[in-house]
């Protein structure tokens, strides 16, 4: 017979050790789905990769350099629209409209559009930028991923703005600075490092959207900077290959997967990184 | 060991991970049904001493004891002491009331049901001594139901104490109980430590001086790791016989 | 001196403040945009006609979402009861189990694996899970369990691999870290004095666990459930690759279905009738609609449990 006292540690152990079990259980599937696009991965990586163009099935030697140059101008593009829009709207928010009802309003909005499915902005711009043009185009994916970006970075941007302790504004406006100056030249240069983070986590976060780009970008299996035109991407062609029948398609969507993966990872990395060295803790998106 | 000493320290060397030696060769005893005041500096290591008397420490990974602490015929510092039947054995208020987030009767009820009580009947009836132990019935009896963030701090901190002796402890260990609370809460709370001491062995860490010679029989004066200098309160705060002890019961420092 | 709003200022103010409603704009326009591109689908179909109808046929010029709300609530149900059991464990060992030197690097771990992008998933799913599914999972669940009365039904017909089952399975373990990230962060927010307290009075780990962590962060971790909800409701990629697109309501898992999502990546470009494009549109809106309002649910949830306890 044992003791209540045992029953209770043996109870604790029990509980304990199944949360530990489904702890190794989640781990072990993404480290198997991390492990396995590396080593299918790396398998498939070669130079022509990154410096041929798709050939026919069957014949040897193509790459996908059309969606690398595609991807890297829709993405470029996309964060040349998303950020100022992003980064303005969050100083708004955090400094003429600190503290109003619109600014809490505006913030929850943006928290939950950062959720909002990415398919649907996709058929949104469908709507506005392609059916009326009549023809998929590189600029109507680069909005669409634009617009998934700027919650992300408004967001963060009125969170480390916020940090920014007021003191040191009116240290500025005490030496006479119109509020735009305090601003540029105060706030903004305290708040750079959490800045560039929410930057970076927010490209991190578009660039392996495929959902947004079915429809607007669409893909292009020959190489084109043209962005009036439809434009190839990596994602999609992930998707377009790795459906497909060819082996050699899976392999080069493989490679491809790998090449996202380790990108996003470098920029989420480089990120946490940068916040943690400025201020010692985790981002909250 | 003599039968009026709970607890004996002896020779006790504490140290945060990262070796951070702060306990320094404690020794002293603390006796039954007294109240031992612990008093001194900010970072003395009084907080830090009445922490390992219930080995709260080992939550935390790295911290080493060293020496040992006699609790009636058990040495609390051997490895396979049972940290849980300890803290059943010793129980604990803190600096700032720690209700949990239920209702007033489950805070109580809480350590009733870790000790395997389960009729409902017993479980009613020792809430309710205990809620009266700590003066705290007669504004509670009605709202026993309530949510126990909703009462004042100085309730949340007599139902804190409530709730440490419905499981009647032995040792009842207190970390400024009264430095959140205003006066009349103050004065309540002490009048209650007074009353424990029927039954209980308390120890408190104060910062305030009055409180110490208000409430105890012995007072250990700790500085910078070391226990200074214990005795009766009353030598204590009459005729030290330390030169540092004096300076700060005196205000010179500190 | 009278005050006098410098004009530079004044343009700053005036572009920031828009660029902080475009976010407004876009909810806004995105809503409107939707709804008068299914108006066709609407006027011809109804609401209620909608979402009540299984045909999914661009032939007859006929179209109903039972089929896609049905695979939509299937995948999303199924997927968040196997991934908030895992969440919690995982959330659990590493605030309460994990050794010191473990904590740091388990919760790194957990947030860059949310950062891994759907499709990466998905592809996973079709290469190396649907396979291990079809041979090995499938077949076993259907010998265990499958001859139950009842329960049998949700395992019949042939173990392919490309499934209900499958689908959310992947979205599972997709949303497992993003889960797990906010229900850590949930038990942080416990006082660490009054999981002291809880063991003060003799508490075991597990007790305090579940007496004071669990009770003290339910609002935050149920937030964070239904914010993933939200996600996986709304997600394409992880289940496009795995589902295989079929119309069709069935009763066992190892059929293939369709979502609403599934439904617009594999279809949009191919309607060629207005009202086929138009009743795509009717979807988007619908699914627009539902995580909308379940994200402002979780959101709201998220907020009041850090009010509760700032």
């Amino acid at each position: 017979m044992m003791t209540i006292e045992q029953v209770r540690k043996l109870k604790s152990l029990i509980a304990l050790a199944f949360c530990t079990l489904a702890a190794f259980f989640g781990l072990f599937w993404l480290i198997f789905i991390l492990g396995d696009v590396l080593i299918h991965g790396i398998g498939a990586l070669n130079p022509s990769l990154f410096t041929n163009d798709p050939v026919p099935p069957g014949i040897e030697g193509g790459g996908l350099r059309n969606a690398f140059v595609g991807h890297l101008i829709i993405t470029s593009f996309a964060t040349l629209i998303g950020v100022p829009v992003g980064v303005l709207g969050g100083t708004f928010l955090a400094e003429y409209a600190r503290g109003r009802k619109i600014a809490r309003v505006i913030s929850v909005l943006s928290d939950i559009m950062v959720s909002v499915p990415s398919i649907v902005i996709g058929t949104f711009i469908y709507a506005v930028l392609v059916k009326p043009v009549g023809h998929f185009s590189g600029w109507a994916g680069a909005v669409a991923l634009a617009i998934i970006m700027i919650p992300v970075v408004l967001r963060t941007t009125e969170d480390m703005l916020s940090l920014v302790p007021w003191t040191l504004r009116e240290a500025a406006f005490a030496l006479g600075a119109p509020y735009y100056k305090v601003i540029i030249h105060v706030v903004y240069r305290a708040a750079a490092a959490g800045i560039l983070t929410g930057i970076l986590l927010s490209i991190a976060r578009v660039v392996g959207e495929t959902a947004p780009l079915l429809f607007t970008s669409f893909n292009n299996s020959f190489f084109s900077a043209n962005m009036n035109g439809p434009v190839s991407s990596l994602t999609v062609t992930i998707f377009q290959y790795a459906m497909g029948p060819y082996s050699s398609w899976h392999s080069q969507a493989w490679a491809a997967s790998l090449m996202i993966t380790v990108f996003i990872l470098v920029l989420t990395v480089l990120g946490r990184f940068i916040l943690r060295w400025r201020y010692g803790k985790r981002p909250t998106i | 060991m003599n039968d009026n000493i709970k607890i004996e320290v002896r020779r006790l060397n504490f140290y945060y991970s990262g070796a951070l030696h702060v306990l320094k060769d404690i020794s002293f005893s603390m006796y039954k049904n007294t109240v031992t005041a612990l008093i001194g500096p900010s970072g003395c290591g009084k907080t830090t001493f009445l922490r390992c008397l219930n080995r709260m420490h080992d939550l935390y990974p790295g911290n080493r004891y060293e020496g040992e602490i006699w609790m009636d015929d058990d040495n609390i510092l051997d490895n396979d002491i049972d940290h849980i039947g300890l803290r059943s054995k010793v129980g604990m208020v803190f600096q700032k009331p720690t209700p949990f987030p239920m209702s007033i009767f489950e805070n109580i009820a809480f350590g009733l049901k870790l000790m395997g009580i389960k009729k409902k009947t017993e479980i009613a009836e020792r809430v309710e001594r205990a809620l009266k132990d700590a003066a705290l019935w007669e504004e509670t009896a009605d709202i026993l139901n309530k949510f126990a963030l909703s009462l004042s701090g100085g309730q949340q901190q007599r139902l804190c104490i409530a709730r440490a002796i419905a499981v009647e402890p032995e040792v009842i260990l207190m970390d400024e109980p009264c430095s959140a609370l205003d006066p009349i809460a103050t004065a309540k709370i002490e009048d209650l430590i007074t009353e424990l001491t029927k039954r209980y062995t308390v120890i408190i860490v104060t910062h305030n001086m009055q409180q110490a010679a208000r409430v105890s029989e012995y007072t250990g004066f700790f500085m910078m790791g070391k226990l200074i200098e214990f005795d009766t309160t009353q030598k204590i705060f009459t005729a030290p016989s330390d030169k540092m002890t004096e300076d700060y019961i005196t205000g010179r420092f500190g | 001196m009278r005050h006098k709003k410098n004009p530079v200022d004044l343009i700053f103010l005036l572009v920031s403040g828009l660029a902080s409603l475009s976010v407004i704009a876009l909810i806004v326009g995105i809503l409107f945009t939707l709804i008068s591109e299914s108006s066709l689908s609407i006027e011809k179909f109804g609401l209620w006609g909608f979402i009540s109808s299984t045909d999914w046929n661009p032939v007859k010029e006929s179209f109903g979402a039972a089929t896609n709300l049905f695979g939509t609530a299937i995948t999303t149900v199924l997927s968040i009861l196997i991934a908030v059991p895992v969440a919690i464990g995982i959330a659990i060992f590493v605030t309460e189990i994990a050794p010191n030197f473990l904590k740091g690097p388990i919760g790194a771990a957990i947030e860059l694996l949310a950062a891994i992008p759907s499709i990466i998933y998905g592809m996973w799913g079709l290469f190396t899970l649907a396979p291990i599914m079809a041979n090995y999972i499938e077949p076993a669940l259907q010998k265990s369990i499958g001859s139950l009365p009842l329960v049998g039904m949700l395992f019949e017909g042939t173990p392919m691999g490309i499934d209900l089952l499958t689908a959310s399975v992947i979205l599972s373990i997709m949303i497992i870290p993003f889960t797990a990230s906010i229900s850590r962060d949930a038990f942080n927010l416990t006082p660490a004095v009054i999981k002291e307290s809880a063991y003060a009075l003799g508490a075991t780990k597990w007790e305090v666990v579940r007496s004071i962590v669990l009770p003290y962060s339910k609002l935050g971790v149920f937030g964070g459930i239904v914010l993933s909800l939200g996600r996986a409701l709304g997600e394409t990629m992880a289940v496009a690759f795995v589902l295989g697109n079929n119309h069709q309501i069935t009763s066992s898992l190892f059929d293939a279905a369709a979502t609403i999502t599934v439904t617009l990546a594999n279809e949009f470009t191919e309607a060629d009738t207005d009202i086929y494009l138009s009743s795509l549109f009717y979807l988007a809106l619908l699914l627009f609609l539902m995580s909308f309002i379940i994200l402002a649910l979780a959101k709201f949830f998220i907020l009041k449990a850090e009010r509760k306890y700032p």
